[in-house]
């Protein structure tokens, strides 16, 4: 080795157990659930992910920065309501998206402030911010559905380009465009910052609260256009369809083996927990296993996973 | 002002100061930080700034990068008046700072770290230019001569890498001048040899460096010019050449603290209470040797960050012990804080707010939350009981309280630190340990605290006594440890105890570095 004494010799970080996890259950339900590495279930499984993957990815940012969103499945009642109203209304759907995007926003923007500039905890902010947006979604539409809103979300939710489902393609745009933010640019430097010592981020003169406010906003702009994913699939509006969401997108990110503190996450650890996520359900759907049951065992399995996890990295301490 | 005749000695005199402050002060409250100091920075000179503890060092840093604007008086930056309101502001200028206290982000990488919030980034797409912000990285490093692969990520770093990624970050700024707050407390010789040879090239590129330093050996090898704190006021500015260890060490030192708690009675010393073989920790401690008798105030001294609180939270078992051991009245006492206290130790935190108090619980929860344990064998609580212990404490300590229901909170600093010291006294501890106990109240209670000291130790108890203030340790011990980079540096008998001796210990050990 060509290199001086006292040199700095990069480790590599070990995989995230996620992956392995991943694997070991696919595997395990393609050889044990019946039907599920058919072609229509597997574009089936595709598309039941694409709402958790949407909402995964601007989970890791927040959940890297050190916070929290609690908020999300609340506020996607909201956006979805929000949107089918003015569907019925006789808006475009342009117009309607607008919209469903600008709310979400500016629950992101408060959650930002909040959190950024007032130093409150996001635990306690997002479940405040949660109250609101449930109020609001139940108070616009007397907790009814919101039917009736023409053909234009269910069509372009049937788009099928290359026969991938659109909300497929959209929730991978979304994985790409996050990759870009979080890993190409001066902002995405500014997460890991945020989570790991923000200080430093502000004694380098960078606009650590723009950053963070960003993350929110970012959260609650993508929960917008999800949104229309969620409308479109079910052709209605509902005050209460997204309850617990936020759940499955928190999940998909510990699973993923992005840690509360310290900025510690990698985002595709998170796509490995949504895909892990999405195959459980999927296959405990297709043995016929109710989906309170489903909740459990997701439950059980990122518990497992933390174990798991901080089993390994006592040991990768250990080692050296 | 200086004197110019010490600007004389200085090559570039007649050149205008980079840097200058004019009468700065920062007051917080009840502490003067920084008291009208005065200070020219010229281009191509490094600029020693010595102090004792507490001296107004950091404050003074702080002022010059933002983090504290100053509350009168006016910094000049190349003779135009400047403000420094925030980092952005010293940046600008052109002032980089080496931090002490870490800066890095844990899970980016070297080179992340070293461009953190000034990435080059690619003109048309606005996206961070990663191939050129490593090589420049490794531009950095190869100019300290490291060998560093830049993205490793700083969480895989040892401390004395992640201070070389430090300095690497602030050269990296281009700045006209660099703050550096000792930067070689952590790194090798090798590292700092490579450290000296950067500062010699940028002092002849016209760069000025503000050096903070408690190695005198450095002070004198890199120093052009000296500017001594203390009590937050300049005392002096010389040239390098003019001056010699002891001086230097004769005017940190003297430190006006109020009125000095004077010593009353000396009592014949009893049994060992405390005896310490070979203590070696993982914060820091290696292989200290220390014994403290019943009825004798022991102090134990040093500069801030020798590890005389580690020593402490070793002793009462709040970090593990990886090495020696800890007798208390003659017992091997082995595992946590529990353990200690049933032992009879009790811990007089530098940090009473978090570690020596629930702020708010009552006086009497606090006053009684060591002793539940003998109060109450059976495990229920009995309110009468709780009321006459909390009395008797409330009236042997005089603790100025309007009701034992009071929070604790509401409490001004010195009757806090009575109700800590109290916790312990109703424990039946006879050993305690004072971290830092005068730290933040007013000088009648600093008297109050010192004794109480002396009347516990009149009972037979014994008293280790960590302070930074070397007033307190010279009035107030039998006798004293000094400490140095977590090793004892010398014990001073009472008809040895100076300020100057103990300075001169925590700063170069025996007096081998001194200069003929």
């Amino acid at each position: 080795m060509s290199r001086a004494p006292g040199a700095v010799v990069r480790r590599q970080r070990p995989l995230p157990s996620i992956v392995a996890i991943t694997a070991l259950f696919a595997v395990a339900a393609s050889l044990a659930v019946p039907g599920f590495t058919t072609g229509p279930n597997l574009t089936n499984v595709g598309q039941q992910t694409a709402i958790l993957l949407m909402l995964s990815m601007p989970m890791t940012l927040v959940i890297m920065s050190e916070g929290l969103d609690l908020s999300a499945g609340a506020l996607l009642s909201l956006c979805g309501v929000v949107l089918a109203k003015l569907l019925v209304a006789g808006s475009g759907l342009p117009l309607a998206l607008l919209a469903s995007v600008a709310v979400g926003f500016a629950f992101g923007i408060f959650n930002g402030v909040l959190v950024s500039v007032l130093t409150l905890p996001p635990f306690v902010v997002t479940l405040g911010t949660l109250g609101i947006a449930q109020g609001a979604a139940l108070v616009v539409t007397d907790g009814n559905a919101v039917t009736g809103i023409g053909p234009a979300a269910a069509s372009f939710y049937a788009l099928a380009p290359l026969a991938i489902p659109i909300s497929l393609v959209i929730a991978l745009a979304m994985w790409a465009i996050t990759h870009v933010l979080l890993y190409h640019t001066r902002f995405g430097n500014g997460v890991f910052a945020i989570g790991g010592n923000r200080d430093a981020l502000v004694l380098a003169g960078a606009p650590a609260h723009r950053y963070h406010i960003g993350v929110y906003a970012i959260m609650g702009a993508v929960v917008g256009i999800t949104a229309l994913l969620l409308v479109g699939r079910m052709n209605s509006g509902h005050p209460t369809v997204a309850i617990g969401m936020e759940f499955d997108a928190i999940a998909a990110v510990v699973l993923g083996g992005t840690a509360f503190e310290r900025g510690d996450g990698r985002l595709y650890g998170t796509v490995f927990g949504v895909a892990t996520i999405g195959i459980v359900r999927n296959a405990l759907n297709l043995l016929g296993i109710e989906s309170s049951m489903q909740v459990v065992s997701i439950g059980v399995l990122v518990l497992l996973v933390i174990l798991l996890d901080s089993w390994r990295k006592e040991k990768g301490r250990a080692a050296p | 002002m200086p004197p110019s005749a010490n600007a004389a000695a200085h090559p570039t005199a007649s050149a205008q100061p980079l840097l200058e402050l004019r009468g700065v002060s920062k007051t917080f409250p009840g502490v003067r930080a920084l008291d009208d100091v005065s200070m020219q920075i010229f281009p191509g000179e490094v600029h020693m700034l010595l102090g004792e503890n507490g001296a107004g060092k950091s404050s003074l840093i702080k002022v010059l990068y933002g983090a504290y604007s100053a509350d009168s008086g006016e910094i000049v930056c190349e003779g135009r008046p400047v403000e420094i309101r925030e980092p952005a502001d010293a940046r600008r200028l052109g002032i980089a700072v080496i931090f002490q206290e870490f800066s890095l982000v844990p899970f980016l990488d070297i080179a992340q770290n070293i461009y953190l919030g000034r990435e080059p980034r690619r003109a048309l797409t606005r996206l961070v230019d990663r191939a050129r912000m490593h090589a420049d990285a490794r531009e950095k490093l190869a100019a300290l001569e490291l060998d560093y692969d830049t993205r490793t990520l700083a969480s895989d770093l040892g401390i004395a890498q992640q201070q070389m990624v430090e300095i690497a970050k602030a050269l990296s700024q281009d700045a006209r001048i660099l703050v550096m707050d000792e930067p070689t407390a952590s790194i090798s010789d090798r590292e700092a040899d490579a450290l000296f040879r950067v500062i010699g090239r940028l002092r002849a590129a016209g760069v000025a460096i503000v050096y903070i330093s408690h190695r005198m050996k450095e002070v004198f090898a890199l120093g052009d010019r000296i500017t001594v704190l203390r009590d937050g006021r300049r005392v002096a500015s010389m040239g390098a050449r003019e001056t010699t260890p002891d001086a230097l060490i004769g005017m940190m030192v003297g430190r006006t603290v109020g009125t000095v708690y004077e010593r009353q009675r000396f009592p014949a010393v009893g049994d060992v209470a405390l005896e310490v073989r070979r203590l070696t920790t993982g914060t820091g401690v290696k292989g200290v040797d220390l014994v403290v008798r019943s009825g004798e105030i022991v102090g134990l001294s040093g500069l801030v960050g020798a590890g005389r609180t580690e020593v402490a939270r070793a002793v009462f078992g709040a970090d593990p012990v990886t090495g020696g051991e800890v007798r208390i009245f003659g017992e091997h006492v082995r595992g946590g804080p529990e353990r200690a206290a049933r032992h009879g130790v009790g811990l007089i935190p530098e940090n009473r707010k978090q570690e020596g108090l629930a702020l708010l619980r009552s006086v009497r929860d606090n006053l009684l939350a060591a002793s539940l344990w003998r109060l109450f064998p059976s495990g229920w609580f009995r309110a009468p009981v709780a009321r006459r212990k909390a009395k008797e404490m409330i009236d042997a300590l005089r603790i100025a309280t309007p009701d034992a229901d009071r929070r604790v909170r509401m409490l001004s600093g010195g009757n806090q630190q009575k109700i800590v010291i109290g916790k312990w006294l109703a424990a039946g501890c006879r050993l305690f340990i004072f971290d830092e106990p005068t730290r933040g109240i007013d000088v009648g209670a600093k008297s109050e605290v010192f004794a109480l000291m002396e009347a516990l130790m009149e009972k037979g108890a014994a008293v280790l006594l960590i302070s930074s203030e070397l007033t307190e340790i010279v009035h107030v011990c039998d006798r004293a440890y000094v400490m140095r980079e977590g090793r004892i540096a010398g014990e001073l008998p009472r008809d040895e105890l100076s300020e100057q001796k103990i300075l001169r210990l925590a700063m170069h050990g025996e007096s081998k570095a001194e200069p003929a």
